[in-house]
């Protein structure tokens, strides 16, 4: 990993948050945004918690939104599931922005109807602490979590794995000698009118252009517009099209995406540019005036610990490599430390840049 | 004593019911759409609700997304050709000739209808992307070059459109087409027409309402289309409307206000549709159903029999057959390609379907919302047809102005403008399967009441009048003479209906809840998030489960629609 560790905004933005909270309630009540002391923590199966276990089964539910697909989410609850069957869960899924949209008009109506809510993009993922949005909760697990995978102070949210991303292409289509190793090597016009990324509705798009942006300079995208890149949602639809040849190369080629597709038997590399990774965080915090709170901090005991983080890592419809000081290897055998990941070293920048990766973006996939 | 009797004797009368039920439908309408200028008209932050500032800068912004609008009418108006041209002509072959097989045929052609619009664009993918489609790789490897069809361009988006989207133009012109007496055609050809000129002569004049509506129906539909768009469109980085604005509300902030301005700017195209339709109306008579009693016969097209039969198998070909088997081979594959390797073949698709809880519980939710939108549907939309055209009540003009706005919007958009309105409504049905049912008879209003009044315009008033002089109340005339006739309008409507429903993606995206969710988003968050196969998987058990209930229901319906004493 590279020496660029992130961490949360500053004291003076979290000031100004606390300013405009009083100045826009709209999520309803808030708790200041102070550091809070961690919960007292009991052991269950072989991770602790701060929650009530017995309350928790006696609210008898979870309600979880999460960016990740059906197949993916499903397989993490089913894990929670095994470990406390009194507990039914819930959960609506969607894109980042359609779920951060839907629950700040839920909660500026006054419903709420969520407990653990789990985002792709650190950006909205501040915006929400901003507006008091999640329930301050310090999670015995975090102990085994730097400050760097906290938000600041910590108790809102929490990295609750990584993703990252190199290049990856078509066998049958780009012949291994031709193939690109570097990320400059995307420019290359052979690739021309065969080549896919994200939409701007992803975070880990954001992530690469801000990186790559700053290894190589403000030229470095306008210069990628020129081979008529092809956008998409998922990594899931990128690596479709990868498989089956309709793209040749996958300029943001999550390793989660490629280990899936490639378990498939498609005739897919994937390439390190030597530069480094780009890698991107998802998020999980607790919300407040959560409608099961205690089941929700049992949830979110359970998601950052080994237990919970074995799910992460091992299924391969999910594959976060987990930030644990701990974590055992992902499914693949490889732990994050093997990948020379990149991230921001300034993340209020990261954070302010959205606005123009999003213009930039938008219309190079012709939006 | 005296006031109980009144009481008993108080029936109330058209009027009363009409502003009752005409001034609930327009506040279901309404009362979203208001939230939905209100954030068109937001110029502050973006997600700031009730906005914090308003002004007309979302409009202003619009022209610079103009290839985006000329992509939008280009493609809607080639489908709308499309499945018009197809809808007359299969409504033709199936509810006026002799063709072999027509009772068959007719159930069949309604199937495209059934195939939801994701699952047509996903089989069309794998049959005709340049690169990966199977037609494509067998192409090439009979020597052919580069590829011999490619679905990602224009033409390809409006063909899958119209397969899939504008298959219900069949099923309106049908309903209109079967409620004709024949003994206009028969004049006309012993009178020395030809078939074709009959048909261009007589036919279409006398069913033109009912076309008509059919395409503005279809316009509108394919303006608001979106699977097909976002399926076919992304690769070849051409966006329509719909697709825009998704990119738009999903990306963070989300853009609804931009969204919004978009939704809203296309109420003036269907207002200009809407009142075309009324001129065309207004300007002549269409009723083919008058006091004289008939019975429909199919026209004895002889030797042209066989040619027709022809053309409905090859629709039927590319718009059910082919798609549904490209599916189904995708679906057992672990990555979908045209030749097949022992190695590739799997069930693990269908098992990962069926073993996800909450792809059970959506179709369940599904069905049940179907039937629940189409029972009220009927009723509802039934008596508004009525009222609109046939009541003379005043302000009725105006009522169906209203009621055909959420045909304007795209419902990806008008599901935020009912979010917005929903959210905030005192008795807690957000996130229920209520909202969604309230959702569906809001959206469907327009479906629903072109399909009835299609099929309403062509009934004359002489028979209601007649009812009326001999001294019937209006409840006994609308039991007794207007509903009877109306059956095969309503039939077809309350079919509609349902499929509309079990098939729905844009009001539903937004407005499920964590415990009230339905299958075709469940369908496009896994095509979003998993594999190709999966998602074949995952919508062949939907075609499985809404053909079951449609079975059961097709058979009520032929009950429903089979003339008294056949």
């Amino acid at each position: 990993m590279s020496d660029h560790e992130p961490h949360g905004p500053s004291r003076r933005q979290i000031l100004k948050a606390g300013a405009l909270l009083a100045a826009a309630p709209i999520l309803g009540a808030s708790r200041p945004a102070a550091a809070q002391a961690p919960a007292k923590s009991t052991k269950v199966l072989d991770f602790h918690t701060g929650a009530d276990v017995a309350k928790a089964e006696q609210e008898g539910e979870v309600v979880y939104y999460s960016h990740d697909g059906e197949a993916g989410i499903a397989a993490l609850l089913e894990g929670f599931r095994k470990d406390f069957p009194k507990i039914k869960t819930n959960y609506v899924r969607a894109q980042t922005g359609a779920l951060y949209a839907k629950i700040t008009a839920e909660r500026s109506a006054g419903r709420f109807g969520v407990d653990v809510l789990q985002l792709s993009d650190i950006s909205p993922a501040i915006d929400f602490q901003k507006k008091g949005g999640y329930e301050p909760y310090v999670s015995p697990e975090h102990a085994a979590y730097k400050p760097a995978y906290q938000s600041t102070p910590g108790g809102h949210f929490t990295w609750m794995g990584v993703t990252f991303a190199g290049i990856a292409y078509n066998r049958s289509k780009v012949a291994p000698p031709q193939a690109p190793k570097t990320w400059k090597d995307i420019l290359s016009p052979a690739y021309k009118d065969g080549i896919s990324a994200k939409l701007s509705t992803s975070g880990m798009q954001h992530m690469q252009w801000y990186m790559l942006r700053k290894l190589y300079g403000a030229d470095f995208w306008p210069e990628f517009a020129k081979q008529r890149p092809k956008g998409f949602d998922s990594r899931a639809q990128l690596f479709d099209r990868l498989a089956k040849g309709d793209d040749r190369v996958c300029a943001l080629a999550e390793y989660a995406g490629y280990t899936l597709f490639k378990e498939k038997g498609a005739e897919i590399d994937f390439v390190s540019p030597p530069d480094g990774l780009p890698a991107t965080p998802a998020l999980i915090g607790v919300v407040n005036r959560a409608p099961h709170p205690e089941a929700a901090k049992l949830f979110l005991d359970w998601a950052l610990s080994n237990r919970g983080q074995a799910v992460n890592q091992t299924q391969t419809i999910l594959l976060y490599g987990s930030v644990r000081s701990d974590a055992p290897p992902m499914a693949t055998g490889k732990k994050l430390t093997d990948f020379k990941l990149l991230f921001p070293t300034d993340w209020a920048d990261f954070q302010a840049s959205h606005g123009a990766f999003v213009k930039e973006w938008n219309a190079m996939m012709g939006l | 004593m005296a006031e109980l009797a009144r009481a008993r004797r108080f029936r109330p009368g058209p009027r009363l019911v009409s502003a009752l039920v005409g001034g609930a439908a327009a506040i279901l309408v309404l009362y979203p759409i208001a939230f939905l200028i209100q954030a068109s008209l937001s110029v502050g932050d973006p997600q700031a609700r009730p906005p914090e500032a308003y002004g007309l800068d979302n409009f202003a912004d619009l022209p610079r997304y103009g290839h985006i609008f000329a992509n939008t009418v280009s493609v809607a108006v080639a489908a709308t050709v499309m499945a018009v041209v197809v809808g007359f002509v299969m409504g033709w072959i199936l509810s006026r000739t002799n063709v072999p097989g027509r009772g068959a045929l007719e159930q069949l052609m309604a199937l495209p209808y059934y195939v939801t619009p994701l699952m047509g664009a996903l089989a069309w993918s794998l049959i005709g992307s340049p690169s990966g489609g199977f037609l494509n790789q067998v192409w090439r490897a009979l020597g052919g070059r580069d590829h011999l069809i490619d679905v990602t361009t224009p033409y390809g988006i409006a063909w899958v459109m119209a397969l899939f989207e504008g298959s219900v133009a069949f099923v309106m012109i049908g309903a209109v087409m079967k409620s004709m007496d024949p003994a206009l055609e028969e004049a006309s050809q012993v009178l020395g027409a030809g078939r074709l000129r009959t048909m261009l002569r007589i036919t279409l004049p006398l069913v033109l309402p009912g076309v008509l509506g059919a395409a503005i129906f279809v316009f509108a539909e394919m303006l608001g289309s979106f699977s097909a768009a976002l399926v076919l469109g992304l690769p070849s980085r051409f966006y329509v409307v719909t697709t825009a604005m998704y990119q738009l509300v999903s990306q963070y902030p989300p853009q609804f206000p931009r969204a919004a301005a978009m939704g809203v700017s296309l109420f003036g195209v269907m207002f200009a549709m809407v009142y075309v339709y009324r001129r065309v109306v207004q300007a002549g008579s269409y009723a083919t159903i008058t006091g004289k009693a008939f019975r429909a016969r199919a026209m004895d097209v002889a030797g042209l029999r066989w040619p027709l039969l022809g053309v409905c198998l090859a629709y039927l070909g590319v718009a059910v057959v082919l798609p549904v088997v490209t599916l189904l081979y995708a679906s057992v594959q672990r990555l979908a390609t045209a030749f097949p390797r022992a190695g590739n073949f799997t069930l693990a698709n269908y098992e990962t379907a069926l073993s996800l809880d909450a792809v059970r519980a959506a179709l369940w939710n599904s069905l049940l919302l179907g039937l629940g939108t189409a029972s009220i549907g009927v009723l509802l939309m039934g008596f508004l047809a009525w009222m609109i055209y046939r009541s003379r009540l005043p302000g009725v003009g105006v009522i169906e102005y209203v009621l055909m706005f959420p045909q304007a919007v795209p419902r990806l958009v008008f599901a935020f403008g009912m979010l917005w309105a929903w959210l905030i409504f005192p008795i807690p049905i957000y996130g229920t399967l209520w909202l969604l049912l309230i959702a569906y008879l809001t959206v469907f209003l327009p479906l629903g009441l072109r399909t009835i009044a299609g099929v309403m315009l062509q009934i004359d008033r002489s028979l209601e009048e007649s009812a009326q002089m001999c001294g019937a109340s209006w409840g006994y005339r609308m039991r007794t003479v207007t509903m009877p006739l109306l059956r095969p309008g309503l039939v077809a409507a309350w079919l509609l209906l349902f499929i509309a429903s079990v098939r729905e993606l844009g009001a539903s995206i937004l407005l499920m809840g964590p415990k009230a969710k339905v299958i075709t988003p469940t369908i496009v968050e896994s095509w979003f998030s998993t594999s190709t196969e999966l998602t074949a998987a995952m919508a062949l058990l939907q075609t499985l489960a809404v053909s079951l209930a449609l079975v059961l229901l097709f058979k009520v319906a032929r009950r429903a629609t089979q003339p008294a004493g056949e």
